[in-house]
């Protein structure tokens, strides 16, 4: 997977670079924006960043961008890819009795943070969820926000 | 049956004196043995903060068994326990076997794949010639 992405981001690095610049100028609005990532996934088909960015940089780079542009008045705008960090540690068992590691993927409230914000992938967010669940049932988490 | 793997946790009053602790924990590894089953770990974490109050408490003295049980029975009399004494504010039985299983395997099949991986770029594409530079200057990276 690693080589796929690297594979497809080199040949776009000449696009990407004048347009780098742009979203270091508007750089708090990427956090504020988050929502609007989540909502175009019908035109990623892999839901993670940066190949369908990359693939479709020439193509949907202004679509995307006039969307946005709207808002903003510049086009264009840089997400970064996210890796569901379970895959990156390699892994296969996620433990409800270490309420320290799972505390990073609550909320404030104590709601599971979806996903589609952390890049977990699916079956990570599974494993999380349950390890999250058994947790809060034995007192280790908060069902609501900490007190 | 076959065995099967429990984590056992429970929470005691943070007042409860330690013997009393040893006392229940006792009881629960005697209901094991007599079953035909195993007290595989046995853990006390001590008194630490819970994450909501339970019973009126913010703290609680967690313990943690982890059971290996081949009578279909033990987790029901283990829990019935439990319930039974004061002490005890909080208990919650995992069954961990087909989780374990199921990382053993996972696990397994990264071995295999590792072991695979040193012949696998040259073997898997068509022209050699010129993947090998590319793939190189992957590796380098």
């Amino acid at each position: 997977m690693v080589d796929e992405t690297k594979n497809e981001s080199k040949p776009d690095q000449p696009h990407e670079q004048p347009r780098a610049p742009e979203p270091a100028r508007t750089e708090p609005k990427p956090a504020e924006s988050r929502p609007p990532a989540g909502r175009p996934p019908e035109g990623r088909p892999r839901g993670d960043g940066r190949g369908g960015e990359g693939r479709g940089g020439d193509g949907r780079g202004p679509r995307e961008g006039g969307r946005e542009g709207g808002k903003r008045g510049r086009r264009g705008f840089f997400r970064k890819k996210k890796v569901c960090r379970f895959c990156v540690d390699k892994v296969d068992y996620i433990d409800y009795k270490k309420p320290e590691q799972l505390m990073t993927f609550i909320q404030e409230r104590g709601k599971i943070v979806p996903r589609r914000i952390t890049g977990t992938c699916s079956r990570h967010q599974r494993w999380l969820a349950e390890a999250i669940k058994r947790a809060r049932n034995i007192a280790l988490m908060p069902f609501g926000g900490a007190r | 049956m076959e065995e099967r793997l429990y984590d056992l946790i429970f929470i005691c009053r943070p007042a409860t004196p330690e013997e009393e602790i040893d006392k229940i924990i006792g009881t629960l590894e005697n209901a094991v043995t007599e079953r035909g089953g195993k007290v595989e770990k046995k853990e006390k974490w001590g008194a630490r903060k819970m994450a909501y109050r339970v019973m009126r408490h913010r703290e609680g003295y967690y313990v943690l068994l982890v059971v290996r049980a081949s009578q279909g029975d033990t987790v029901h009399e283990l829990e019935r326990r439990l319930k039974v004494n004061d002490a005890v504010i909080k208990y919650m039985t995992v069954r961990l076997d087909e989780a374990m299983k199921r990382q053993k395997r996972l696990q397994q099949r990264r071995e295999h794949k590792a072991a695979r991986r040193p012949r696998g770029p040259r073997a898997g594409h068509g022209h050699p010639g010129a993947e090998q530079p590319a793939a190189a200057a992957q590796q380098q990276q």
